[in-house]
């Protein structure tokens, strides 16, 4: 057998392999540490083992509250930017519009401006139009900045879309409709739904635009920490994060299950 | 192509399921006044939620809609001022006064109104109070028991070398302890708490200070042994009763005053309940119950605190004399400057 020659290159590359995978796992593996220490305050190194941050979470009704409604609003944001996005990306790609450019830019906005600007000038707007702070609004809030990802992604598949396929159908004498929704949305349902997880994550982990949005009693997850973090600094905020990590990880698998992201790969 | 199934009528059955759990209406409590409050989280939230708004929704027949979630008075700010976002605001004084400078909080409570004033320490309504001070925290020096650390008994005591890198302050841009200590900086340094010079240069000589946003974090920081000796309000020490190796220390030059402040907002339509909210913050027995819940000095004289609460709080002529009210007015007028003076000294 020939032993393989030591080459620079290869050593480089693998390094800096390694570095990035460190450098992304690395908070994951601190929080994992401080949502499993004993120590009655978040400190490193850990002083013992212990399940208690968990238990302090899941047991709490304002941190099950909050976690329900960020899970129930990340939902909706989910369908919504799907939605909205899909179809704005379909009317930019396909719809011969004048200023495509512009108008993509202008969709894209939301992402440009800063967030806690975003929400505090709907906070704003809702109360000068006398709506208070509903649950709607705060999902239109979040769905202002998650469908940014959904066009994106949509607009990356439709940019290499054959429409050869929808004229062969049309030619067959399919109505409009039925090739919409057996050929073109098959068809973009990748770059649809990749966005829509994207969706899904900003709005379950959305804190600036939340801020100004929650109403009392109806603080979402992030905001709940946030405000936890003021007073009592523990494991508990650990535990919440893992639990949210967990719980990100668990919706692509559900996805890839039920809708199946093989797809993706083609992005 | 996989085989799974993306069709319309999935994603408008999802849609729909999704939307009418949101859409559920949720109780409206049609004739029943609402009350808009502000109020902290925490224990102070979880005795606030669970037993004092309950008792006082019963009492007055109203509901009470607490607001826990940060930043305050950026909500208010940005709220018409005809329609509040908030009838009472509960907050510290550094951001009552901007909130008055703004003309967004009233600046005084009639005890016509609020009857239990007649009962508070004259520092709960001096002339450093917007509204009423219904508790107080004492912000001193807390310090670890094991680390070989004497006693403070000045504030001076933390410039000392043998602290360097160990010992803990606020950023003082969004702190308002940090904002207070550099105010004391001045008159311990200089000619008084205004003399902005003395206090920078003394803030010069607490290099290498670690800095924290919150009193949460400098509470963990003590605990941690991250710092050995920090700027903190007694409660952040006194919540722990002895289990921990921390200690609060009173320096002779006086406590800084934490004023918990509520004020009314001009623009409330239930400014009667509103009073009558700020009143029963104020009875004896609410004032009991959250002083020996959180560890605040309450700001009523007739509250009879148990033995172990009225040994460390502030809860008599003599020992609220030692506490230190800053000039917020002025603060606020000279925050940028002083924010950009002091980034500068952190910094470099």
């Amino acid at each position: 057998m020939r032993r393989r020659k030591y080459n620079l290159g290869n050593a480089i590359y693998f390094t800096m392999n390694g570095a990035i995978l460190a450098f992304l796992l690395a908070p994951i593996a601190i929080i994992t540490v401080f949502a499993l220490n004993s120590a009655p305050y978040i400190s490193f190194p850990p002083t013992g083992f212990t399940l208690g941050w968990f238990s302090k979470f899941f047991s709490s009704p304002e941190f099950m509250n909050a976690f329900a409604l960020s899970l129930q609003v990340a939902a909706a944001v989910l369908i919504l930017s799907m939605l909205i996005g899909g179809l704005c990306a379909l009317a930019l790609a396909r719809g011969n519009l004048p200023g495509n450019r512009v108008l993509t830019a202008f969709f894209m906005s939301p992402l440009m401006l800063p967030a806690i600007l975003t929400g505090l000038a709907l906070f704003q707007i809702y109360l000068l139009m006398g709506i208070g702070r509903p649950i709607w609004g705060l999902i239109m809030g979040h769905t202002l900045v998650a469908v940014p990802y959904v066009l994106r992604t949509t607009l990356a598949v439709l940019h290499n879309f054959d429409r050869k396929i929808e004229e062969a159908a049309a030619i067959h004498g399919a109505p409009p409709a039925r090739v919409f929704f057996e050929i073109t949305l098959p068809l973009i349902r990748p770059g649809v739904l990749a966005g829509g997880i994207f969706a899904f994550i900003v709005s379950f982990d959305q804190f600036p635009i939340s801020l100004f949005l929650v109403a009392p009693g109806g603080e979402t997850l992030p905001v709940v920490l946030f405000n936890y973090m003021k007073f009592d600094l523990d494991g508990a905020i650990a535990a919440a994060s893992m639990v949210s990590i967990l719980m990100a990880i668990a919706v692509v698998v559900l996805l890839e299950k039920v809708i199946g992201l093989k797809a993706y790969v083609k992005l | 192509m996989t085989d799974n199934k993306f069709t319309r009528r999935t994603v408008l059955k999802t849609g729909a399921a999704v939307m009418a759990s949101l859409a559920t209406p949720s109780v409206v409590l049609a004739q029943t006044a609402i009350l808009n409050i502000t109020t902290w989280g925490g224990k102070w939230g979880d005795v606030m939620k669970n037993e004092v708004l309950p008792a006082f929704e019963k009492e007055f027949k109203c509901s009470v809609r607490a607001d826990q979630a940060f930043p305050f008075l950026p909500k208010l700010q940005a709220s018409p001022r005809n329609a509040p976002i908030y009838d009472v605001l509960h907050a510290n004084s550094n951001e009552q006064w901007k909130a008055l400078e703004e003309g967004i909080v009233s600046p005084k409570l009639d005890v016509k109104d609020v009857p239990n004033l007649k009962d508070v320490y004259p520092y709960a309504v001096s002339d450093k109070i917007v509204g009423v001070s219904i508790f107080t925290s004492a912000v001193g020096l807390g310090y670890r028991t094991d680390k070989g650390i004497t006693k403070p008994t000045s504030w001076k005591d933390l410039a000392d070398p043998k602290f360097a890198g160990q010992r803990g302050g606020y950023l003082i841009p969004v702190n308002g302890l940090g904002q207070a200590h550099l105010m004391m900086l001045g008159k311990l340094y200089g000619s008084g708490f205004t003399d902005l010079d003395a206090a920078y240069k003394a803030l010069e000589t607490l290099k290498p200070i670690k800095l924290f946003d919150f009193t949460g974090q400098m509470e963990k920081a003590l605990l941690s042994a991250e710092v050995n000796i920090g700027i903190i309000h007694d409660s952040g020490i006194y919540r722990y009763e002895d289990k921990e190796p921390i200690e609060f220390a009173v320096p002779s030059e006086g406590v800084l005053a934490l004023e918990q402040v509520l004020s009314v907002t001009p623009g409330s339509k239930v400014k009667e309940l509103a009073h009558a909210y700020i009143d029963f913050m104020l009875r004896p027995d609410i004032q009991k119950k959250l002083s020996e819940a959180v560890w605040y000095s309450p700001s009523n004289t007739k509250v009879d605190l148990d033995p172990r609460f009225d040994a460390k709080l502030f809860n008599t002529p003599e020992k609220v004399s030692q506490l230190v009210q800053m000039d917020w007015k002025w603060y606020n007028e000279h925050k940028d400057e002083i924010d950009l003076r002091v980034a500068r000294i952190l910094r470099g």
